[in-house]
């Protein structure tokens, strides 16, 4: 069933909004960036997907009028956006450290010197 | 010819790259692959203006040369019409007074670089996401251009909140291109395609709820890169905390980049200016956006954040104008966006000069310096008449036009509130100018120096075009600016040329029209005079001031004599400089409800700022749905 | 659970698994990126397949051992490298006549053989030489962020 997908990817992307907005640790907050991102993820390869179709993957010999596949357009950006993902998490957490080092806290509320 | 676009981008990310390799042990070489790399990507572009801007052809490109087969679009394409290019301009010439800059002003700051990588990476994305013609391409420049400013925030990170402005910045950018990326997606599950100008022909007359859904989406995302306000709060800690020549980077081109991609996607993308509705959302999100940005930077009192601030209300201007969607309306907005790279660019330099000479950036600790920094007064002096929209600078045409714009448009209330932000800009800049230059200077300045030769020389050729964008708007116009706005306009060429010709006839169902750019400028509006007037009377000023018509009475400045002290209430005054905070408190004092007010919504709580951010995405989606048909 | 000297010793499953897998990740993954070009996969999976290496010599041997193996400084330009051979197979296609991304010489070899796809493949060998690098570099920051001060 494809709905099911698109109701995870709307409860994934939801979680994810729901931890950035109400977790005030900045550990807890590049995890609801990646919640957000897998729903995404999710929701891409849903709609490349064509109920019944094989993997995208033919020779030219193989590759007919009425071959049915899945789009595989949405399957090189899902690889794209995942590997965009991965670098997000990444560089957040590299600036977690530095911040937990300099500011001795990982509390979003006490992180503020920046402000007005 | 045709290659010139995508050299122009790779000889960046080559220069990024060739840095890790041969920069990493001597500071020389990385500084002359960035520079070699800036220059021949600015001679590229440059190059591009003949062809483009006045012949007035479109330069397409398929990477790999997969052209579109049965009219399906396959592979990903570039394409520069004259929109791309004037951003593309903007771009060029903003990376390589950026990178001149740089050379002497992170002297004191090791691992130079890995500056200069994070730089030509962000140049390059920015360049890319102009120049493309596909909207996933895009959504990667956007991504890449995100990284690669979030690094160069947290790049002094000994700095007070670099870190944490750079972490700001990630999670909300991040949220951006989410949303973008679902934009994308939604758009891409409607039209199977993802090259811009088959998504315009196909979604033309197509406007399903879903594509509705995508348009919010995409609209929320880029007024997040653009900075627009409610998505704005990591902006100013951004242009704070990075070093200066990044913060020009930032505000020449980073959100010059988010105002391009709005452009493209109301104009061009989704035929959104049709409906009166969207313009009127672009004009309310443009005018809120320079109000708030004006009032909140008459509070600061440091100088970064300040004209942080102001780049916020300028892009304001510049939406306000896109959003009044007849040709001069596109004009004053594409015209503004050239101004503020420059003005704002160059007072960016002057804001990293003074860090530069005295270390700080703090207006309530700096004072008196015009008499020690000769040339970085002059070219301060350049950049807020400039930014003030006094004549005959460039803020004066630009601004003159965004009034003319929406005062035709019926307007009326927006070009008050544009006037108002204008004098509001002055008096901040007034309070500045007092603050850093004029007054009395604090003792431990005595040592300041002037900068060196290699960063005045980018500020003085930024300061000659802001005069020169001033006194000739006429040819500014007929050469870079009309031909870009044509091209906004002029929807049916671009996908022409993409698809193939006929292309567009046959999806639209009607024959291409082209866009009609006539208008006439009302009012005196004649800057040779204004010039004229300007120069008379700066000699007249100077002749009288030689001649002592001023009856100035030269006092001796050394002296003892207690007559000559600062008297304050019966004790003798050490420091009698009237602080950046003084300046205005009368003002500050009858509007302290609303000061307050924001300057706690400002709280430095990164779940506000994200709060924020997909609160008014919501509003977007909404409105879209409830008031376009 | 390992505390003090006993840290410097491992267990033996886990150094003798250790041996066992890295061998069999290195030539996987090096089997994916080359292949890339045929087979599903390609050269990111493969080059973070071969990226998983260090973690395994990490497990087994510990962050002395890593640190003695691997010099960062160098990893990085190679990444560089990968990048810059990329960009190289690209501007080919300029330099043979034609665009950017140009797959030249693409009518050599049978198609399935090795050799069949022009600089098709060696695009794809030089993003999994970038990718093995790259994040072979980040694992090495991130374990050398993460071990205590006494094995530094």
């Amino acid at each position: 069933m494809i709905l099911i997908n698109y109701i995870a990817c709307i409860i994934l992307i939801v979680l994810g909004f729901y931890v950035i907005l109400t977790k005030k640790n900045i550990l807890k907050i590049i995890i609801g960036m990646g919640l957000i991102d897998y729903g995404i993820n999710l929701l891409i390869i849903s709609i490349g997907f064509n109920p019944g179709g094989t993997a995208p993957i033919f020779t030219f010999s193989e590759l007919k009028p009425e071959s049915f596949f899945v789009d595989p357009v949405p399957q090189a950006l899902t690889l794209t956006s995942i590997v965009i993902g991965a670098c997000v998490t990444a560089m957040a957490l590299s600036l977690v450290i530095k911040i937990k080092e300099k500011y001795g806290t990982l509390d979003a509320d006490k992180v503020r010197r920046l402000n007005g | 010819m045709q290659h010139f676009p995508i050299l122009s981008i790779v000889t960046l990310f080559l220069g990024a790259f060739l840095t890790v390799i041969f920069g990493s042990k001597n500071e020389t070489v990385r500084k002359f692959i960035a520079l070699i790399a800036s220059s021949i990507s600015l001679i590229l572009v440059l190059m591009l203006i003949k062809p483009i801007m006045i012949e007035g052809n479109i330069i397409q490109y398929w990477l790999g040369n997969w052209r579109p087969i049965h009219d399906w679009a396959i592979g990903i394409g570039l394409e520069v019409d004259a929109l791309g290019l004037f951003f593309g301009i903007i771009a060029v010439l903003t990376i390589f007074l950026s990178v001149v800059f740089s050379f002497k002003y992170t002297k004191k700051d090791s691992e130079t670089d890995k500056y200069y990588v994070l730089f030509l990476m962000l140049s390059g994305a920015v360049l890319g996401l102009v120049f493309t013609g596909d909207l996933f391409n895009m959504f990667v420049m956007i991504e890449i251009m995100t990284f690669a400013a979030v690094g160069l925030t947290a790049f002094r990170n000994y700095q007070e909140g670099a870190l944490e402005a750079a972490f700001k910045y990630l999670v909300l950018g991040s949220i951006g291109s989410s949303m973008v990326l679902a934009g994308t997606i939604t758009i891409y599950s409607q039209v199977h395609t993802l090259n811009m100008a088959q998504i315009s022909a196909l979604l033309f007359n197509n406007l399903t709820p879903a594509a509705l859904f995508a348009f919010a989406l995409l609209l929320a995302g880029f007024s997040l890169k653009a900075f627009v306000v409610p998505f704005h709060p990591a902006a100013p800690d951004a242009y704070m905390s990075a070093p200066s020549s990044v913060s020009m980077a930032f505000s020449g081109m980073v959100n010059k980049a988010g105002v391009y991609a709005i452009i493209r996607l109301v104009y061009v993308l989704f035929h959104a200016m049709d409906f009166k509705s969207i313009q009127i959302l672009l004009i309310i999100i443009g005018t809120i956006t320079m109000f708030i940005g004006v009032t909140m930077a008459l509070a600061q009192n440091d100088f970064k954040r300040l004209l942080a601030f102001h780049s916020i209300s300028q892009i304001g201007y510049v939406i306000t104008a896109v959003g009044v969607s007849t040709a001069l309306g596109l004009t004053a907005g594409l015209y503004h966006a050239l101004n503020h790279t420059l003005f704002k660019g160059l007072l960016f330099l002057t804001a990293g000069a003074i860090f530069y000479a005295t270390g700080t950036t703090d207006l309530n600790k700096l004072g008196g310096l015009a008499k020690k920094m000769p040339q970085t007064a002059a070219i301060f002096l350049i950049g807020a008449f400039s930014i003030s929209g006094l004549p005959p600078f460039n803020g004066f045409v630009s601004k003159w036009l965004v009034y003319q714009a929406t005062f035709e448009a019926n307007m009326a209330p927006v070009t008050i509130v544009a006037l108002l932000v204008s004098v509001m800009t002055l008096a901040s800049f007034i309070k500045v100018a007092q603050s850093i230059f004029f007054g009395q200077m604090p003792k431990e300045f005595e040592n300041v120096k002037e900068v060196p030769l290699s960063m005045r020389i980018p500020m003085w050729i930024m300061a000659i075009l802001c005069v020169i964008t001033g006194i000739l708007p006429n040819v500014v116009t007929k050469y870079l600016v009309s031909p870009a706005v044509s091209a906004a306009l002029n929807m049916g060429k671009y996908i022409d040329l993409m698809m193939g010709s006929g292309y567009a006839e046959k999806i639209l169902g009607k024959p291409i029209e082209i866009p009609n750019i006539d208008f006439t400028l009302a009012g005196y509006w004649n800057p040779v005079a204004w010039l004229v007037l300007f120069g008379l009377l700066l000699i007249a000023i100077t002749l009288v001031a030689v001649a002592g018509g001023f009856n100035t009475v030269s006092l001796p400045t050394e002296v003892d004599d207690p007559k000559y002290d600062v008297f304050f209430s019966g004790e003798a005054s050490e420091h009698s400089h009237v602080k950046g905070n003084d300046l205005f408190w009368g003002l500050k004092h009858d509007l302290r409800h609303y000061f307050g007010f924001m300057h706690d919504a400002h709280s430095g709580i990164i779940n506000d700022y994200a709060l924020w951010a997909i609160f008014t995405t919501t509003i977007f989606i909404v409105y879209i749905f409830l008031l376009v048909p | 659970m390992m505390k003090g000297k006993n840290r410097q010793v491992k267990d033996v499953i886990v150094k003798t698994a250790a041996d066992f897998f890295t061998p069999i990740a290195l030539v996987l993954g090096f089997y994916i990126i080359l292949h890339g070009h045929l087979s599903p996969g390609g050269g990111f999976q493969g080059g973070v397949l071969v990226a998983s290496a260090v973690v395994l010599i990490y497990l087994g041997y510990g962050y002395n051992e890593v640190s003695k193996k691997f010099n960062m400084e160098i990893i990085k330009k190679n990444e560089a490298l990968g990048a810059i051979l990329f960009t190289v197979f690209g501007l080919a296609g300029i330099i043979y006549g034609s665009v950017f991304f140009t797959n030249v010489f693409a009518n050599i070899g049978n198609v399935g053989d090795l050799i069949s796809s022009g600089t098709i493949m060696f695009m794809n060998n030089s993003v999994g030489y970038k990718v093995l690098t790259g994040v072979g570099f980040l694992i090495l920051l991130m374990i050398g962020l993460l071990a205590p001060d006494n094995e530094k």
